[in-house]
């Protein structure tokens, strides 16, 4: 059984474009939501031992102490996420005064389970961090996949191996972020450092999906000397297309698996990884590969 | 079949290599969780007596986020000191603050400066931590230096009326206790009535919950009566403790630290710390600690330390002092005791108390408890009438004192510690002095006493020096401590992360369920995929996950909650090189070729699609360990042993089991092995 991915390739092609599109308009409009991590600010989580109250009754109750805007969202059983400006300590030690004098009654008793504060000075500093941080993940990606292509094979040259790839890779990033941007807008997700590794995880995972499957579009180009440069292709697909599916599907498997079972903390940072790696084993099959063919039938097309 | 053919040689080889896999399981297995290891030991030497010895029970390195804790950044305001003295009082801080911390009870405090740009930045890490709204407060404020002078006032005694205040207050503390008692009798749940009883701020609101306690914690007062107690035990009535009315409930055991219980005989002299009366000058205490450790025994050591010792607090219960761990005992005399074997007589160990002679009596591992604690305080007279303070304030504070610097006594050559006051502070200083003449004046530093000297004279020129019996090393620590309390080096806490101790063991069950979820599905697909080739390579996926840990373990990477995540996702990806080899063995299979060969070539052609593939990963991650935020390192670290460790259990595991099995088949297999029909290509 031979599936025939290529000759769908214009298809599928446009599916990519039309979401890669979406996923930049919506990042243009909405943009990500960014976290305590890059612009500084607080989150306190607090736990009710009973009954939690409105979060509007929260937020009221706190207007007095002047923490500018407060948002206040629930979070399991009687738990509360408060999202505010930077405090300090004894901002934060009259914060949760007030919430116990408010709240505590008999057997109701207010809990503190965590609470984050970052100050501006950390927020900047990470901000240029994870900027450097993104910019050298690329260029060794871009070093690696040069590396990997530097043998010239013909009928298409080892660079544009290179370039289908980059293109792949930024498809696969672009999209995920685009998720976080309609995320961030309707569920309030909120962008941290944690986005920031799970994107250069991606970046990383998703290259090596790709990889694999041009080395052996160039294997099966020296073994079987090619006529047709498409049915090579898809060959390759054939052949590759079992382990993408299966490796892929493994590393999804346990993705799951944390999602549902590993608690709240980590539950974006693991959405973040879902996605990328499930489009970096898509983008390698179907845009990375279709790519390759549309770019060599052009350059055909220009030359007679 | 000759023995010594090819053939039979690699056989034995590939049987070896089997042996080694499961060796290697074994081994990583119990290095991984010794406390389920060291029971099977137990059981062992239990029912056959054959002394085993057990394991080392090292544990995890836990982050913040899964043991519970504070992450505290402090930025330091070195505005108005110079240039060229800003590393210096930023270290003063540091040592300020550890001091601080370690005073707090911890284990294992991190306390750490950076340089961000031209910012000076300390770092706290406070594992374990319950109540970091006191430890903050404690960090928070700048050293404070203080000189005080005997307190000769008498002290007032209780009146009737206060008395009975007292009285009546402690019996209703008691019925409250003993309610609390009777509510968990009746089935109640210990956290519930925490929340209602409990009168400390740390036991109410973590439902009682205080982690795991040593009897070096803040909770030492509690530890021999929990250590008497069983796992799951609730006190059945309430005993009395320092603060008041305890109600407890153990949970788990585990080890701590190591401790050591000594006795000693001390010789001080004149000029060491804390010796009131000395008897002797420093070369006659040398030569009476030397004939003393010529004299002693095990025997006849607790007389001697009756007769010699001016040690008041040990003396008369002839020298013991029971047992201590590191941390809690001067460091020259802790190195000393520590090194010694047990039975060992040691001496004379010079510290800045004077010489000791030390009888090793014991060495052993100390326990931790797990405690849940409900308490209803009580007061003492001390709370209505606080105790006679022996030193009273004298208005000569740091802020008078111009600098601080360690100086060498041009006659004697000994180190000392000098002082320069300002104008103000030379005033307060030569009055201090003179009426002082011939008694002490105290130094405070934080509230504690770091040196006490005698005046000899009235001193007019506003400088001092502190002479005692310093190391150089003491000297500048002691300088840079009072340098630092001059100093205007005001500290701000710019970034706090606080979990909760019930929060992280929360996100750590559930990411070990998450895990094991995750690992189970993986096995579950890789056999029926790949059949029994998938059934080793699930094998060789516990092997892979338990040499993780171990080597995660080894070299002391702390385990974070991303740490777990990134190795949880490994677990996934381990599996790829298994892919890569199986689909090629079954690409080979189907060209017709034998199982042997099949096997042979799938491993051999899937090799350099397995090395790039794991090499982009293993890019990302050594940018992400220098990225360097700890969420960024758990994370990256564990992910990257995960991806090596991969490539070793797929290469080598994986290859020696199935060459294993292979003999066990027919030419082309059979149905266990993917691919060994044509047919089943369509």
């Amino acid at each position: 059984m031979k599936v025939n991915f290529i000759g769908h390739r214009k298809i599928n092609l446009f599916m990519s474009l039309s979401l890669f599109v979406v996923a930049v308009v919506a990042l243009l409009i909405f943009g990500l939501k960014p976290g305590n991590d890059f612009t500084g600010g607080s989150s306190l989580e607090i736990k009710f031992t009973k009954d939690a109250p409105a979060t509007e009754q929260i937020k009221e109750i706190l207007v007095p102490l002047n923490f500018g805007n407060i948002s206040a969202q629930t979070a399991g059983d009687g738990g509360v996420i408060l999202k505010m400006r930077f405090i300090n300590e004894t901002e934060h030690q009259q914060m949760l005064t007030k919430l116990r004098e408010n709240f505590e009654k008999g057997d109701l008793k207010v809990l503190e389970e965590r609470f984050e504060t970052v100050g501006p000075a950390i927020s900047t500093q990470l901000r240029t961090r994870s900027l450097y941080a993104v910019v050298a993940v690329l260029l060794a990606i871009i070093a690696y996949i040069a590396y990997s292509f530097r043998r010239v094979s013909k009928p298409v040259a080892s660079w544009k191996y290179g370039t289908v790839a980059v293109i792949a890779l930024l498809h696969d990033v672009t999209i995920t972020a685009g998720v976080f941007a309609f995320l961030g807008h309707y569920l309030g997700v909120e962008v941290d450092v944690p986005f920031v590794v799970a994107l250069l995880t991606i970046l990383g995972y998703s290259v090596n999906d790709t990889i694999v499957v041009f080395d052996r579009i160039r294997e099966n180009i020296i073994r079987r000397s090619c006529d047709n440069f498409a049915d090579t292709v898809n060959q390759a697909i054939n052949e590759t297309f079992a382990r993408s599916i299966n490796t892929t599907a493994t590393t999804l498997f346990t993705l799951f698996a944390m999602f549902f079972f590993g608690g709240d903390t980590i539950k974006w940072f693991v959405m973040a990884l879902l996605v990328g790696i499930f489009l970096g084993a898509y983008s390698s099959i179907f845009v990375a590969s279709p790519l390759l063919v549309e770019w060599n039938n052009w350059q055909n097309r220009k030359r007679t | 079949m000759k023995t010594n053919s090819p053939k039979t040689s690699i056989r034995a080889k590939i049987r070896w290599g089997m042996i080694g896999a499961f060796a290697l399981l074994i081994i990583a297995g119990c290095y991984d969780v010794p406390v389920y290891a060291n029971r099977l030991i137990d059981k062992v030497n239990n029912s056959a007596h054959l002394g085993f010895p057990r394991l080392p029970e090292k544990n995890f390195n836990l982050g913040l986020d899964l043991q519970g804790g504070a992450h505290l950044v402090y930025q330091t305001n070195v505005e108005n000191v110079k240039i060229t003295d800003r590393a210096t009082a930023v270290e003063g801080v540091r040592d300020v603050i550890e001091r601080r911390v370690n005073a707090f009870g911890v284990s294992e405090p991190v306390v750490q400066t950076t340089k961000v740009g031209s910012d000076y930045r300390i770092i706290v890490e406070l594992p374990g931590v319950t109540d970091v709204k006191k430890a903050i407060q404690m960090i928070g404020e700048t050293p404070i230096l203080e000189f005080k002078e005997e307190n000769t006032e008498p002290a007032r005694q209780l009146t009737v009326e206060e008395k009975k205040q007292l009285n009546d207050y402690n019996i209703e503390a008691k019925k409250k206790a003993e309610k609390a008692i009777k509510e968990l009798k009746s089935g109640k749940d210990f956290a519930e009535v925490a929340r209602t009883y409990s009168e400390d701020d740390v036991s109410k609101n973590n439902g009682g919950y205080l982690n795991y306690i040593s009897q070096n914690s803040q909770y030492f007062t509690l530890f021999d009566t929990v250590s008497k107690m069983q796992s799951g035990e609730v006190s059945a009535k309430p005993f009395e403790s320092t603060e008041g009315y305890d109600i407890l409930k153990r949970g788990a055991e585990r080890d701590g630290a190591q401790e050591v219980s000594a006795k000693h005989i001390l010789i001080c002299y004149l000029g060491a710390k804390n010796c009131d009366s000395p008897e002797y000058t420093k070369e006659k205490a040398k030569v009476k600690a030397d004939e003393l450790y010529k004299q002693a025994s095990a025997a006849n050591f607790p007389d001697l330390a009756k007769l010699n010792s001016t040690d008041l607090g040990s003396k008369e219960s002839g020298g013991d002092l029971g047992y201590f761990q590191k941390g809690m005992m001067t460091k020259s005399f802790e190195d000393a005791v520590f090194a010694a074997k047990v039975g060992q007589i040691i001496g004379p160990i010079e510290t800045e108390f004077g010489y000791h002679i030390i009888y090793k009596t014991d060495e052993r591992i100390s326990k931790e408890y797990e405690v849940w604690r409900i308490v209803v305080k009580t007061k003492t007279e001390a709370d209505i009438l606080p105790p006679q303070d022996q030193w009273k304030s004298t208005g000569l504070s740091g802020k008078q004192l111009e600098k601080s610097e360690v100086t060498n006594n041009p006659q004697t050559g000994s180190v000392e510690v000098s002082l320069q006051f300002d104008s103000e502070g030379k005033d307060l200083f030569k009055a201090i002095t003179t009426r002082n003449v011939n008694k002490p004046v105290a130094i405070f530093l934080d509230g504690e006493p770091i040196s006490v000297p005698n005046v000899r004279e009235p001193i007019l020129d506003g400088r001092a020096v502190i002479s005692g019996a310093f190391s150089i090393q003491e000297a500048k620590t002691l300088s840079q401590r009072l340098n630092a309390g001059a100093l205007p080096v005001p500290v701000e806490l710019i970034s706090q992360q606080n979990v909760g101790a019930t929060l992280g063991a929360d996100s750590l069950n559930k990411s070990l369920f998450a895990g094991l979820v995750g690992i189970l599905i993986v096995m579950v697909f890789m056999v029926v995929y790949y059949r029994l080739p998938g059934l080793l390579a699930a094998f060789a996926l516990v092997l892979y996950g338990a040499l993780t840990l171990a080597v995660t373990k080894l070299i002391g990477a702390t385990l974070t909650l991303s740490g777990i995540a990134g190795f949880i996702m490994s677990l996934g990806m381990a599996v790829d090189a298994n892919v890569l080899i199986f689909e090629r063995m079954k690409e080979e299979l189907r060209l017709g070729k034998s199982l042997k060969a099949a096997t042979e070539e799938g491993f051999l052609r899937a090799w350099p699609s397995i090395r790039d593939s794991n090499l982009s990963t293993l890019i990302t991650c050594v940018m992400l360990i220098w990225f360097g935020t700890s969420f960024v390192q758990g994370f990256a670290i564990t992910l990257s042993i995960g991806v090596l460790m991969s490539m070793f259990t797929a290469i080598t595991i994986t290859r020696t089991m199935v060459r294993f099995i292979v003999p066990w088949f027919k030419e082309k297999g059979n149905w266990m092995f993917l691919g060994h029909k044509k047919e089943e290509l369509l």
